[in-house]
């Protein structure tokens, strides 16, 4: 078995110290290598913390700054043409599973996004991935390599013990004209909030019949030293609450110690985002809404009695 | 006269997720049964194109890869508005994976003479791994926009924003280009009775994959599902009722008290 060369690339650079941990988890064994690849323009703190989490080597692209795909998987190939990587790890967010895929399709390799686990079997690479809009776990097989994975956030490893020393390495890289023009930035509303390190969360759905009745959840929330959270319709139909709060498939993922589902149906889309609750509450007036199957404590009534009821109770 | 504009789109015809269920004694779901619709998004892709004709003319092919039930997913396109329907066969297409399904929709691009704009959902409701739309561009070497809420046409080029965590980018790209979209970025319409008879009559193309270039061997998978399988998450289950809400409150406070997250 030839020794593993991991390539963990800083698309989201939040990410990279997990995809570095993952990347040392894999390739464990003392020939392995794990390389922390910095793309153009990403801060240069990037660089520590991609050795403190393990990275063997850190290159920095030195390049133009770009968002386009096809300048940066033109990057990313000319890194898998030196680096000769067996395995490239990118985050699983929009912008990762754009270049994963890219880069897969330039190069013909195998790939696979959403993963939350990985593992070698003999040469093999065995990957846990979600599957079924996050219904099911697909464990799936790799044998040909380099392979392209995306994790999804919140995938990591344990940090191992020595962080290795050394300087980041500068790499020049080829231009190559853009495809894409980037015309315009806009920041999203919201975007202070990250729901997905919240240890409480009040999630409200569609039980809530007017934005005006929001500050009975807010209230609750509160009560419960808790943030608040949405589903799908909320954020991206009604516009009641900023992006940052939806939960679910096409959302965030969340893993807090209690999480109080109100007014949700517990669609298999939004499950996928609370599946890892500690301790889960389901108030809803339906007693056949599937979010019961998925509770500890279930309450059936009308959330415009029970809320006030359990702010009431619990800020006292 | 002014080029008319080329649309494909392609149309997946998915396993029903809603509809799934795991055998209680393994917590394994055999897919190969499994009932199966047209992806959600993709419909949105299907009506973006159609909407694009609406406004600036030319033709919309829908294309799907799949076995023979994955007509249905064509008919829908069809009843939406498409103008044409591609299928893309073989004995075999069970077993393509993500790389395979790219190939062949870059194969059908090729064979079909190109296509100034290809919509392809962002994530297919069943696998939803964003991959596909991303892979083909990268094989066919032409840009891509990923995550599209909102486009427009400006000449042979697009205005499209591209929708992510925190931020949107709005970029222009020159034809041709792939874009992925994802539900926000309509609602499709619900075809007429009459819109529907209408699809259901006509034929669609088909094609197996040497009538693209590739070669039925170099189809096979390179990610190989070992098994799916649907996590048991225990929860307790436990009904807190009471004469009163106030009551209610009150058990989930003991209840919540006994787990240790409230005083
Ligand atoms: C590809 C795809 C991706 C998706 N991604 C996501 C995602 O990331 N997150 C997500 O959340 N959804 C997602 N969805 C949508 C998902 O399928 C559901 O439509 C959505 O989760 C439903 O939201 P809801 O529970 O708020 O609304 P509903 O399903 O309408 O449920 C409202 C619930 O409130 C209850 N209710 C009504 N009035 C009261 C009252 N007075 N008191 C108490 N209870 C009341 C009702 O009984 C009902 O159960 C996705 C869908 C698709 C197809
Ligand atoms: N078998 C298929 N036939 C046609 N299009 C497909 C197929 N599989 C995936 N796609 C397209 O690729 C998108 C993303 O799929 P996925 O990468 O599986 O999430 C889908 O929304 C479709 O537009």
């Amino acid at each position: 078995m030839s020794p593993e060369r991991i390539v963990a690339v800083s698309e989201e650079p939040a990410l990279l110290p997990d995809l570095v941990r993952v990347g040392r988890s894999v390739g464990a064994d003392p020939s392995d290598r794990v390389v922390a690849v910095l793309l153009p323009g990403v801060p240069g703190d990037a660089a520590d913390r991609a050795r403190a989490a393990g990275a063997h080597e850190v290159h920095r692209l030195v390049a133009p700054a770009s968002t386009d795909p096809h300048v940066l998987t033109s990057a990313l190939e000319e890194v898998v043409r030196t680096l000769a990587p067996t395995l490239i790890l990118v985050g699983s967010t929009k912008r990762g599973r754009e270049l994963a895929g890219r880069l897969a399709g330039r190069l013909d390799l195998p790939a696979a996004s959403g993963v939350t686990a990985l593992r070698t079997e003999g040469g093999a690479l065995l990957l846990d991935r979600e599957a079924l809009s996050g219904n099911a776990v697909a464990t799936e097989r790799i044998e040909r390599r380099p392979a392209v994975l995306a994790l999804l956030p919140g995938t990591t490893a344990p940090s191992p013990s020595v962080a290795p020393p050394g300087p980041a390495e500068d790499r020049t890289v080829a231009p190559v004209p853009p495809l894409t023009e980037t015309v315009e930035v806009r920041a999203k509303a919201g975007g202070q909030l990250e729901i997905e390190k919240a240890d409480r969360i009040v999630t409200i759905g569609r039980g809530l019949r007017k934005k005006e009745d929001l500050p009975l959840i807010e209230a609750l929330a509160r009560a419960l030293g808790a943030e608040v959270g949405c589903t799908r319709p909320l954020a991206a139909d009604a516009g009641w609450l900023s992006d940052d709060h939806w939960i679910g498939l096409t959302g965030h993922r969340v893993h807090p110690k209690l999480y109080v589902a109100v007014g949700v149906s517990g669609a298999v889309q939004h499950q996928v985002g609370m599946r890892s609750a500690q301790v889960v509450v389901a108030v809803n007036k339906d007693p056949n809404a599937p979010i019961f199957a998925q509770a500890d404590y279930r309450i059936v009534g009308d959330l415009y009695q029970i809320v006030p009821a359990l702010t009431k109770v619990f800020s006292t | 006269m002014a080029e008319t504009l080329r649309i494909g789109v392609a149309v997946k015809h998915g396993v029903d997720v809603t509809l799934t269920r795991a055998d209680r004694a393994t917590g394994r779901v055999d897919l190969a049964g499994a009932p199966r619709k047209t992806s959600d998004f993709d419909k949105n892709a299907v009506e973006e194109a159609v909407r694009l004709r609406e406004k600036h003319g030319g033709t919309v092919t829908a294309i799907t890869v799949g076995g023979p039930a994955a007509r249905e997913a064509l008919r829908e396109a069809l009843a939406i508005g498409a103008d044409e329907a591609v299928l893309v066969t073989a004995e075999s297409w069970s077993t393509w994976d993500t790389r395979a399904v790219a190939r062949l929709l870059a194969g059908a691009y090729r064979t079909l003479g190109g296509f100034d704009l290809f919509l392809v959902g962002e994530g297919s409701t069943d696998h939803f791994g964003g991959l596909v739309g991303p892979r083909m561009a990268g094989e066919l070497g032409i840009a891509e926009v990923a995550s599209v809420r909102k486009v427009t046409i400006e000449g042979r080029a697009v205005l499209a924003e591209k929708d992510l965590e925190k931020e949107v980018e709005v970029v222009r790209a020159k034809f041709p280009v792939v874009l992925t979209v994802g539900q926000e970025i309509n609602t499709p319409r619900l075809p007429t009775f009459m819109a529907n008879l209408k699809a259901s009559k006509k034929e669609a193309k088909v094609l197996a994959p040497p009538d693209v270039g590739l070669a039925p061997d170099s189809l096979a998978p390179v990610v190989v599902v070992e098994k799916v399988a649907v996590p048991e998450i225990p929860r307790k289950q436990v009904a807190l009722a009471g004469a009163s809400a106030e009551e209610i409150a009150k058990g989930l406070r003991e209840a919540l008290r006994a787990e240790g997250l409230v005083p």
